[in-house]
C-alpha cells in the first residue's frame, strides 16, 4: 500500500465521518458529493477506472441534484391541494 | 431509552464482539491480493475469444450479458417508477415556469456562467459519446457514457435556467430513447436465438483488437445500453426538477 492509497483511504474516512456529522441536509448533500468524489479517485488509484467514471457520475452529479431537488420540492411545499393550508408559494 | 443507556450498550456490544471481529480481521488476505480466479481467466483468454481489450466490458456485454439485460429492465422499472410516482401526485401537465420561493428570487444567470455551462455542457457531452463509442477498447461503457451525456444535460440547467432547460428537454422524446435502448438490448438476444445460436450469442464478426468496431455484437448492446441510461437519467432528472416549477399553467 503506497503513500497516495494512504492518503486517499484516509479522506475517504474523513468525507465519511463528515457526511455522518453534518446535521443539515443541504450540508449533508455537499458532504455526500465530496465523499463520491474522494470515493472516485480511491477507485481510481486501485485501477478500477470503470467504476470511478460511475462513482464520479452518479455520486457527484447525479446524486446530489436529486437530493437538492427534493429539498427544493418540500420547501416550496405545494401538497396542500385539497386542504387549503396557506403554503408559501400560494398568494 | 436515554443516550447515555444507548451508549453503554453500543460499547458492551462492542467489547463482545471484539474477538470475532480481530479473529476475522486476522485471518484477512493481504491488502491488494486476490484468491479468486475468475479475473485472472477473463484476463486471460477474452482478447483472444471476443478481441476486446476492455475486460468489464466483456463480461457485462458477453460472458455475462443476460445479467446485463436484467440490470437494464431494473433500470427502466425504476425509472417508470419514479415517473409513476411524480406524476401521480402532480398530474400530467408540464410547465417552463420555476417555482419561485418567497424571498428567493431567480436571478438571470450571468453571461460568465452561461459561457462556462456552454462551454462545458459540449465537452461533456463529446467526452460522454467517446466514453459510450470506446467501451470494447478503453475502460468506459454505456452505462458510464449514458450518465455523462446525462449530466451534460444538466449544464444546460446550470446555463439556461430552468425555462430555457425545460423547453430543450421533452419527455416523449426522453422515453423513446429510453425505451428504444432496452429493446434493442433485448433484440440482440432474440437475434441471436433466430440465427440459430443461444439467447445474446455474439453472431456478428468480432472484429480486430483494439479497433474501435471490434467486439462484434457487443457493439450493438453496448449501444442500447447507452441510449437506455442516458434516457433514463435524464427522464429521472426532468421529473424531479419538474416537482420545482411553478404550480400554474404558462401563461402564454
Amino acid at each position: 500500500m503506497n503513500a497516495l492509497l494512504t492518503v486517499l483511504l484516509l479522506m475517504t474516512a474523513l468525507t465519511g465521518s463528515g457526511v455522518a456529522l453534518t446535521r443539515t441536509p443541504r450540508r449533508q448533500v455537499m458532504a455526500m458529493a465530496a465523499n463520491g468524489l474522494v470515493l472516485a479517485l480511491l477507485f481510481m488509484a486501485l485501477q478500477a477506472p470503470d467504476v470511478a467514471f460511475s462513482e464520479l457520475t452518479v455520486g457527484t452529479a447525479a446524486l446530489p441534484l436529486l437530493f437538492l431537488v427534493i429539498l427544493a420540492s418540500i420547501r416550496m411545499d405545494r401538497s396542500p391541494r385539497d386542504g387549503d393550508k396557506q403554503g408559501p408559494d400560494k398568494p | 431509552m436515554t443516550p447515555r443507556l444507548r451508549l453503554i450498550i453500543f460499547l458492551l456490544a462492542c467489547i463482545g464482539l471484539m474477538p470475532a471481529f480481530a479473529h476475522v480481521a486476522m485471518r484477512m488476505p493481504s491488502f491488494g491480493a486476490h484468491p479468486l480466479p475468475y479475473g485472472e481467466t477473463i484476463n486471460a483468454v477474452a482478447t483472444k475469444e471476443r478481441h476486446v481489450t476492455n475486460m468489464v466490458s466483456a463480461v457485462n456485454f458477453d460472458y455475462r450479458g443476460f445479467d446485463t439485460l436484467g440490470e437494464e429492465f431494473m433500470l427502466l422499472c425504476a425509472v417508470t417508477g419514479i415517473t409513476v410516482l411524480l406524476r401521480g401526485t402532480r398530474g400530467e401537465q408540464t410547465s417552463a415556469r420555476p417555482g419561485v420561493l418567497e424571498g428567493r428570487p431567480i436571478r438571470p444567470r450571468s453571461e460568465a456562467v452561461m459561457l462556462i455551462c456552454r462551454i462545458f455542457g459540449t465537452l461533456t457531452l463529446m467526452f460522454g459519446i467517446y466514453v459510450a463509442l470506446h467501451a470494447m477498447t478503453t475502460p468506459g461503457g454505456g452505462f458510464q457514457g449514458g450518465v455523462i451525456i446525462a449530466s451534460a444535460t444538466l449544464m444546460i440547467f446550470m446555463g439556461e435556467t430552468y425555462r430555457g432547460w425545460r423547453r430543450l428537454m421533452h419527455s416523449e422524446i426522453l422515453d423513446a430513447i429510453e425505451g428504444g435502448g432496452a429493446t434493442l438490448y433485448a433484440l440482440c438476444g432474440f437475434a441471436s436465438m433466430v440465427a440459430g445460436k443461444p439467447f445474446l450469442y455474439n453472431i456478428l464478426p468480432l472484429g480486430t483488437p483494439r479497433d474501435l468496431f471490434s467486439g462484434g455484437l457487443m457493439l450493438i448492446e453496448n449501444a442500447g445500453v447507452a441510449c437506455a441510461v442516458a434516457g433514463g437519467f435524464a427522464v429521472t432528472f426532468l421529473e424531479f426538477l419538474e416537482e420545482t416549477r411553478a404550480e400554474k399553467e404558462d401563461p402564454e
